[in-house]
């Protein structure tokens, strides 16, 4: 029946209410209830916020395989913050993109080789939501409803243009999401079965894997004079990721007699007229945070190394060192800054620069430096020149070496800056795809995972041994007059200008709003 | 004249208010809060403000927080929001000025409150900031749709999908289409659209967009089937039971159709469901009832403008119908004055056109509605209402041939348009001597 029936009630009783609701209406200065501001067919409001996340690239390693140095394994990985029990379905490769790893063999900054992974979704049983009907035993068990598969294929470019497509594998399947213990009591299995040779030396992977990236995201809070104890906490540690990942035999890659790669990793999506535009770029981790101030990174996630001239002014004269100086007393190295284009454009002559290098954002790998027996977190810094800037390998803490870069460790100017969070929460793998296992459905999200590896920070979660300006230190060699710096001012300091850091710094990493570029 | 306010409509209207608002306001959102704010492992209102109480200079959290009342304020249809938005997305620009997220946030707040010259503004300026923001492209297609500069719409949507496609830039490029009559090219769009959504509440929104398509080619059973994976997807969606509620009327389920409709009002009162409700309860014989809910429309209107908020076309629409035709007649000209260039152009806003062509019509000024509804329906869009308003205009002006013509039209294209406008388009082709 009709829900407006008059109501019973004095005369004054109803004026009462009624001027009670036009109260409502007008409160604030501002009509609450108003039909302008109701969905009326007039005016179609659309969705402004999409959950888009399967486009968002997150992070790209290059590195010797370790157990199989004759080859170069190449990762990149999407679709941040998993929730391992957010459900699985939101989980997947888009259908309608394109998931590039590039190399560049000769320096010119245009890419020469690209892997293209290109996914389909298949539904065995249309009649349920079901991801899986029953415990999940074997990739093709009639139970894992919801399944993905991807083709591969290689396009080869010379001078930028297309000079040939091979396909490289069909229909591989996708390692599922790891729904938890009741539907997958084997994950690793299944996992295993999506590990793919294919035929020429090259093994390939694509599936669900535990976000490698390790950062207390909150060392940007003490930036902005945020709780200082919080430091040393794996902001991402419980979230998976999607990995694609390749493990190529290094003589695949290179070309002539330099050993030097460039890599970088882009994500194309189909637009309504059917043409590809690039939304998501990265090459070296945090480039775009760090490197790029904000009202660029649509531009940048948009744009091919190739055209990386134009943000070289932000390497040159880096932001981020200039905050540190305003905030923490720091002083800033003089400009310009060299040594950041060796690190984050042109390689570091003798290390990894191609011969002929033109300076553009990429991760630079020297593919005959033999795999470290003990790698070092701090790669190059640490004295392992297997690591990080040069190419980039999972264990790599890259948030510590790039603060330390970036306040003149290239340049002789010691410092010990870090985020306090020295490893992943989840144990790497000693074979291809090295990625760790997705954290299961069933997992608490944060828990520790079996095999995880010692944080190596000794204060981890007592404020009163490890803070933001020595968290990362494993030798003592800070630059301070007696190697520490007072975090009182830092505090006090940290409200100027702070706001500008979110722009630059990492929290943001994981955000990438991004535009795009034809690029078919 | 009979009386506005009565006691019944008035004890209505307040009951509406309180249901209405008591669900608005109370209820958690079914559907996502927001999109994951830049970054923060916590996504959603809730975890941008947690965020932004930590962190207050942030901001690039102030405006994705302000971004996401305005979307709580569409999912919910709960304007509370607004003033908050309105103090987010400044504190965001006091924090970073300039900075197109926040520019975006301020349009789309302008559009949604129908500023849609400011919207088209904001939206101009956060583009210049960043040329490849997509919220900034997205309302600015909404700005020029809303103004009926369907042309100049169609290129931006078409530049936005060329940077920076997805759902956002594809539902609008297909209501652009759909407005411009490419109804084939709207729906292939939206299928873009389903194909690469995940979010239930997107996948809501394309459902209903599609239902729409369906229905105003007279498809009850593809709207049918739409609207109900709609609701499957994000339960109680109000556009989605309104497009269930005429398709069980134009199947002749009218029990069925009043009980959806009953319970939209309870949910949500606003004119428009409510003159939707009204008309239904007449077209059953109910008329009584019927004149109550009319009523309720018209004093929600009155307390509107009271609160310095204009009457929006629907209200317009309603009052051309069922209330006060001078104030149909104001409320028209005023729309028409914010979304259309001019009389004289031949592409304007078609909702504008539509709603001052028949307010004239209400008014007894046939000759001057004419070209108002011809603009209504210059574009191809297709809605049965529109060519049946135009077909009564010439049928007053003793244009029998279009008159014929239109009318046949608007049936042909879907014959059950409407429980209460149907029989009578009918009954005045009857009149004409049939479809010919």
């Amino acid at each position: 029946m009709p829900t407006l029936h008059p109501a019973g009630g004095t005369s004054r009783a109803r004026v009462a209410a009624l001027a009670a609701a036009a109260g409502l209406l007008c409160a604030g200065g501002f009509a609450g209830l108003a039909p302008r501001q109701g969905t009326a067919s007039s005016h179609r409001e659309a969705p402004l916020i999409s959950g888009q996340p399967q486009y968002d690239n997150t992070d790209v390693y290059a590195f010797v395989s370790p157990d199989k140095p004759d080859t170069t394994t190449l990762i990149a990985n999407f679709i941040p913050f998993q929730d391992p029990a957010g459900g699985p379905n939101f989980s997947k490769f888009a259908r309608d993109a394109r998931y590039d790893l590039n190399v560049d063999n000769d320096g010119d900054s245009l890419p020469d080789l690209t892997y293209r992974f290109r996914f389909h979704d298949r539904l065995k049983n249309a009649n349920t939501f079901l991801y899986n009907t029953g415990p999940v035993t074997s990739l093709d068990d009639p139970d894992l409803n919801f399944t993905q598969t991807y083709d591969l294929t290689l396009v080869r470019r010379v001078g930028g243009q297309v000079r040939s497509t091979h396909t490289l594998a069909g229909n591989a399947p996708v390692a599922p999401s790891n729904v938890g213990k009741a539907s997958m009591p084997d994950y690793a299995r299944l996992r295993a079965q999506a590990v793919r040779p294919l035929g020429d030396g090259t093994t390939s992977f694509a599936g669900q894997a535990d976000d490698p990236f390790f950062l207390d995201l909150r060392v940007f809070d003490l930036l902005y004079g945020a709780n200082l104890k919080e430091v040393g906490n794996d902001t991402l540690s419980g979230y998976n990721v999607n990995t694609v990942a390749l493990q190529i035999p290094t003589r695949h890659l290179v070309t002539g007699h330099d050993p030097v790669i460039g890599v970088n990793s882009t994500v194309s999506r189909l637009s309504a007229s059917g043409a590809y535009a690039q939304v998501s770029r990265l090459g070296s981790p945090l480039v775009n945070e760090v490197v790029v101030p904000r009202g660029k990174k649509d531009a940048f996630n948009a744009s091919t190394p190739w055209q990386d001239a134009q943000f070289a002014g932000f390497v040159t004269d880096p932001e981020l060192p200039k905050l540190i100086e305003k905030i923490y007393k720091i002083p800033a190295p003089p400009g310009p800054r060299k040594d950041l284009v060796q690190a984050f454009l042109t390689g570091v002559p003798g290390l990894n620069q191609p011969a002929h290098v033109r300076p553009a954002e990429l991760l630079r790998l020297n593919t005959s430096v033999r795999p470290a027996a003990k790698p070092d977190r701090l790669g190059v810094l640490g004295g392992d020149k297997a690591g990080f800037p040069n190419g980039r390998r999972l264990t790599d803490d890259v948030v510590d070496i790039e603060l330390q870069a970036v306040e003149g460790e290239l340049l002789g100017k010691k410092n010990d800056l870090g985020d306090a969070v020295n490893a992943n929460d989840a144990g790497f793998g000693t074979s291809f795809p090295y990625v760790a296992q997705p954290h299961s459905g069933s997992d608490v999200r944060g828990a520790r995972k079996p095999g995880t590896k010692a944080a190596g920070t000794a204060g981890r979660g007592d404020g009163g041994k490890v803070n933001f300006l020595n968290a990362g230190a494993t030798e003592s060699t800070s630059g301070g007059e007696d190697g520490t710096i007072s975090l009182a001012p830092v505090a006090a300091a940290a409200g100027a200008g702070a706001f500008l850091l979110t722009g630059g710094l990492l929290w943001l990493r994981r955000r990438r709003p991004s535009a795009g570029r034809h690029e078919s | 004249m009979r009386p506005l306010l009565t006691g019944a409509s008035v004890a209505g209207l307040v009951a509406a208010l309180t249901l209405g608002s008591a669900v608005a306001f109370g209820r958690p959102s079914g559907e996502r809060a927001a999109a994951a704010p830049a970054g923060a492992p916590a996504p959603g209102i809730p975890g941008l403000q947690k965020r932004l109480r930590e962190q207050p200079r942030d901001a690039a959290g102030w405006a994705s927080l302000g971004i996401a009342y305005v979307e709580q304020a569409r999912v919910t249809a709960d304007p509370a929001y607004y003033p908050k938005a309105e103090e987010v997305l400044h504190r965001s620009l006091r924090e970073a000025p300039g900075n197109d997220g926040a520019l975006a946030g301020l349009g789309a707040l302008a559009a949604a409150r129908h500023d849609f010259h400011g919207a088209l503004r904001y939206a101009d300026r956060a583009l210049k900031a960043n040329p490849y923001a997509q919220r900034a492209a997205a309302v600015r297609v909404d700005a020029l749709v809303e103004l009926g500069r369907y042309g100049d719409a169609l290129a931006a949507a078409r530049r936005a999908d060329a940077v920076r496609p997805g759902v956002p830039v594809f539902t609008r490029l297909a209501y652009v289409r759909e407005l411009r009559g490419e109804v084939a090219e709207a729906r292939r769009v939206l299928g873009l659209a389903r194909a690469s959504a995940t979010d239930r509440g997107d996948l809501a929104y394309i459902a209903v967009q599609l239902g729409e398509l369906a229905w105003n080619d007279g498809d009850l059973g593809r709207a049918g089937r739409e609207y109900a994976e709609a609701l499957r997807l994000s339960p109680g969606h109000l556009p989605a039971l309104d497009g269930e509620a005429r398709v069980r009327a134009a199947r002749g389920d009218t029990a069925g159709a009043l009980a959806v409709r009953a319970g939209i009002v309870k949910r949500l009162p606003l004119p428009q469901y409510v003159t939707e409700y009204g008309e239904l309860l007449e077209s059953a014989g109910r008329r009584d009832e019927a004149e109550r809910q009319y009523a309720v429309a018209t004093a929600w209107a009155r307390i509107a403008r009271a609160g310095g908020v204009d009457a929006d076309l629907e209200t317009a629409l309603s009052e051309s119908d069922h209330g006060d035709t001078g104030d149909a007649l104001r409320a028209a000209r005023a729309e028409y004055r914010r979304r259309c260039p001019g009389a004289r152009v031949r592409q304007c806003s078609v909702h504008a056109a539509d709603a001052l062509a028949w307010a004239l019509h209400v008014n007894g000024r046939d000759g001057e509605a004419l070209r108002y509804a011809r603009q209504a329906t210059a574009t191809g869009y297709r809605r049965a209402s529109f060519r049946f308003h135009l077909g009564l205009i010439e049928m007053a002006l003793g244009e029998r041939a279009a008159a014929r013509r239109d009318l046949a039209g608007s049936l042909r294209r879907n014959p059950a348009f409407s429980p209460l406008w149907a029989p009578r388009a009918k009954a005045a082709l009857d009149e004409l001597g049939g479809a010919s």
